[in-house]
């Protein structure tokens, strides 16, 4: 029973009075709602940025697949490159309305060990209907996402069969699932934009917005680098086991969590921890952000062949070095600091 | 069954009928139980609790390994079906032994003989090609021991002439890959029943008896070593069990239970919590029913090839609960109670108690309902109908069981922190040893 859990969760923040059961005082309630208003702010940027690129990744699908002569599959490699990206730059954000419909899974399945995409994909294609936008609505959440439209166009048996895009059918299903991202990506800023009052009243949502970069880190060190690295579990190296590796842009997705990171987590906690008087320990996290993405862009490379060498592996094993110390800096002496408890995940089990 | 269902108390009273008329340790009246319930005596009494489930864990399994035997020696559709019912009957106690898994490093370390799961089946025996999808990258998926004298997988030959329990041990995880399950019940239950290649209509597997049979009625080949096969993987599982029931053993110096009691009890109570939060939140509402619901994927549904997934699930649920109540009912039917958490967090806040034990008869009358579904009469609906897509009611079983478990997860968390356990972490759990 050792199978990869789904890095996902199953928020239990709307459910749990908070537990640190002292009430804050005046200063620090204050704090609180300002870290929350950073957060909102930032956040939103966040979801901003994922709404127009996925907006734009729809539109180059439709384009291209419209007039396959004329548009360029390149463009449309880019504009899900970037959606994709910004995706990940907010993929931390485990609580709100990206719990709606299960909107996170919906956006990215993953991991995907027994490639169910592919069966999917096979199944979608050889139906006796096209698929539609509402085909791909009641299709699953391995259909659903930037997985799915990864494969159609950057998977390799896929792309050598007579089903390679831009076949008439492969293309109507890019397009589907192309509109069904964006639409979410949408409905998603829409949602956090209603959600502001209720989050920045509400003080349970502090400790849910400290512990989504905990888990996020987490999630980054043992999920998406060790275990592909071979560094758990059987000890087996398996690009596959990694996000994005039909793109080759598993490290490339690294980046941008750690980048949306700095971006979108890192201001509020830091608020945060000035107000409990660690200001030091927010400059070291800081600094190590800043380690973390000196890797890049260096390793913006496909994970396989570093796996692959041993004196390639290295470069894996000082990213790997780096993403722990900020972990380690921020699940436990910042949490510590704030007084954020690590709770049960979705990474509990195996 | 022998946990007759309890629906959800709606009072305070945290004690059911059942309970009391058993003489619980909350109840007053109770002859058995007249000692407060202390941190140690609780450890105790969950050590114990773990032996007892051990033990029936390994009655079942002896009874399977007979079953099997008889199957083998003659290879009758009655023989066949008494195996099946005893591997059904051997997966009650094992599933409620789940939740000793997590916080337990010696049962979490040992426990991928016994239950590893999703496996790549073609690693053991014949498949059908186009409705086999194994994990990528796993070089053994398509080895099939039984077929073979020698499998290579990752640039490595074995010799698998003489299949023999320690040879299957030794191939288990061959290659470094974790779906490459070569035993436990996984691995049994695939023998048993064979490929499930219903997807998400209803039918469990049909594996044909004559795949045991001798001479020319053998049907896919291979039936004398389908039989070794079967008869060394039951036996394994036996001698697994019997070395995880030494270890809880009262009384033996330097085993498991030795050194959790010896330590603090609080490291105790902090196993006990970790163990119930983990598999109630990440591993059974999320690993084992989100994930095959929200992807509509019975590939990843825990007893695939028999369709019992609702049993896996609902004897997981009763594991956490027996955990916290501190009863367990064995396949005997007798009850083992004593000193529980439950007591020991009705002294710190009576209220929560009252609230995690009503949220543990609530998940436990959910999952209730998805094992009446599976095992209607009328019209059952199985594990994998109802993950399919479009299915309304196959989800809604789903997701409530889910919803009780995710909110029961949230009170353990509360108990852990009202009972001054910090750290919930796993790197936490099981180091002490």
């Amino acid at each position: 029973m050792k199978r990869l859990s789904q890095a996902v969760f199953l928020s239990m923040t709307a459910l749990v009075l908070n537990v640190q059961a002292a009430a804050p005082d005046n200063a620090s309630a204050q704090a609180g709602e300002r870290a929350r208003e950073i957060w909102h702010q930032q956040i939103e940027g966040g979801y901003q940025t994922l709404s127009e690129k996925a907006g734009e990744f729809a539109e180059h699908s439709r384009h291209w697949c419209a007039d396959p002569a004329t548009g360029s599959r390149s463009d449309v490699e880019q504009a899900w490159q970037q959606a994709f990206m910004a995706w990940q730059a907010v993929r931390f954000v485990d609580f709100g309305p990206i719990e709606t419909d299960n909107r996170a899974w919906q956006l990215q399945f993953w991991p995907d060990p027994k490639n169910l995409i592919a069966r999917k994909a096979r199944y979608l294609l050889s139906a006796d209907q096209a698929p539609t936008t509402d085909t791909i609505a009641g299709a699953g959440v391995a259909v659903q996402g930037f997985p799915m439209a990864e494969y159609l166009l950057f998977d390799e048996p896929f792309n050598r069969g007579d089903q390679a895009l831009p076949a008439e059918r492969s293309c109507q299903m890019l397009t589907a699932v192309a509109s069904h991202i964006a639409a979410n990506s949408e409905q998603q800023l829409s949602d956090w934009r209603a959600f502001e009052k209720h989050y920045i009243a509400s003080e349970q949502y502090q400790d849910a917005s400290v512990r989504a970069g905990m888990n996020a880190l987490e999630i980054l060190e043992e999920r998406r680098l060790a275990q592909p690295m071979g560094l758990r579990g059987t000890g087996k190296r398996s690009a596959y086991v990694a996000d994005a590796w039909r793109s080759g842009k598993s490290l490339a997705t690294v980046e941008a969590t750690v980048r949306g990171l700095k971006t979108h987590y890192l201001p509020g906690l830091e608020l945060l921890l000035e107000n409990s008087g660690q200001p030091g320990l927010a400059d070291r996290i800081r600094g190590q952000f800043n380690e973390v993405l000196e890797n890049f862009p260096a390793l913006d490379t496909p994970m396989a062949p570093l796996l692959a060498d041993d004196r390639e592996f290295s470069r894996l094993q000082g990213l790997w070095v780096d993403v722990s110390q900020l972990t380690t800096l921020v699940n436990d002496q910042a949490a510590v600091a704030v007084g954020v408890v690590r709770g049960f995940n979705s990474s509990d089990g195996d | 069954m022998t946990n007759p269902f309890r629906p959800a108390p709606l009072t305070l009273a945290i004690t059911t009928a059942t309970i009391l008329a058993a003489g619980c340790a909350q109840s007053p009246s109770s002859a058995q139980n007249t000692q407060p319930a202390t941190r140690a005596n609780v450890v105790e009494h969950y050590a114990g609790l773990a032996h007892a489930n051990y033990e029936d864990a390994l009655i079942t399994a002896r009874a399977l390994d007979e079953a099997t035997d008889q199957l083998i020696a003659n290879p009758t559709d009655a023989n066949l079906q008494a195996a099946k019912e005893a591997w059904l009957a051997a997966r009650v106690p094992y599933q409620q032994s789940e939740v000793f898994r997590f916080g337990n490093a010696i049962v979490d370390d040992w426990e991928g003989q016994l239950n590893a799961w999703p496996l790549d089946e073609g690693l053991i025996d014949y498949v059908k090609p186009d409705e086999y999808q194994h994990e990528m990258g796993n070089a053994g998926a398509t080895a099939n021991i039984i077929a073979s004298n020698s499998v290579t997988v990752g640039g490595e030959t074995l010799d698998v002439s003489t299949l023999s329990p320690q040879l299957l041990a030794d191939l288990n995880e061959v290659g470094g890959s974790e779906a490459n399950v070569a035993t436990g019940y996984h691995a049994i239950e695939f023998l048993l029943w064979g490929q499930d290649l219903h997807g998400f209509d209803a039918g469990a597997g049909e594996r044909p008896v004559t795949d045991y049979a001798t001479g020319a009625d053998c049907t896919n080949g291979n039936c004398e070593r389908r039989g070794e096969y079967l008869d060394a993987v039951t036996d394994l599982l036996v001698t697994d069990l019997e070395w995880m029931v030494a270890q809880w053993a009262p009384g033996k110096d330097g085993n498991y239970r030795d050194q959790l009691t010896a330590a603090d009890a609080s490291q105790g109570i902090q196993k006990m919590l970790f163990g119930m939060g983990s598999l109630s939140l990440g591993e059974l509402a999320g690993e084992r029913m989100k994930v095959a619901l929200e992807a509509n994927s019975y590939e990843d549904e825990h007893d695939c090839f028999s369709d019992n997934t609702h049993n896996s699930h609902y004897y997981n649920g009763q594991g956490i609960q027996n955990v916290y109540t501190g009863t367990y009912r064995r396949v005997d039917g007798s009850l083992v109670t004593g000193p529980s958490l439950s007591d020991l967090v009705e002294q710190a806040n009576p209220e929560l108690d009252a609230r995690l034990n009503s949220q543990l008869d609530a998940s436990m009358a959910a999952l209730q309902k998805m094992k009446a579904r599976a095992e209607s009469s009328q019209d059952p609906m199985a594990f994998d109908e109802m993950i399919g897509p479009g299915n309304a009611e196959g989800e809604q079983i789903i997701t409530n069981s889910i919803m009780a478990l995710v909110e029961q997860t949230g009170s353990i968390e509360q108990a852990a922190h009202e009972l001054g356990i910090a750290a919930l972490s796993p790197d936490d759990a099981g180091h002490a040893f």
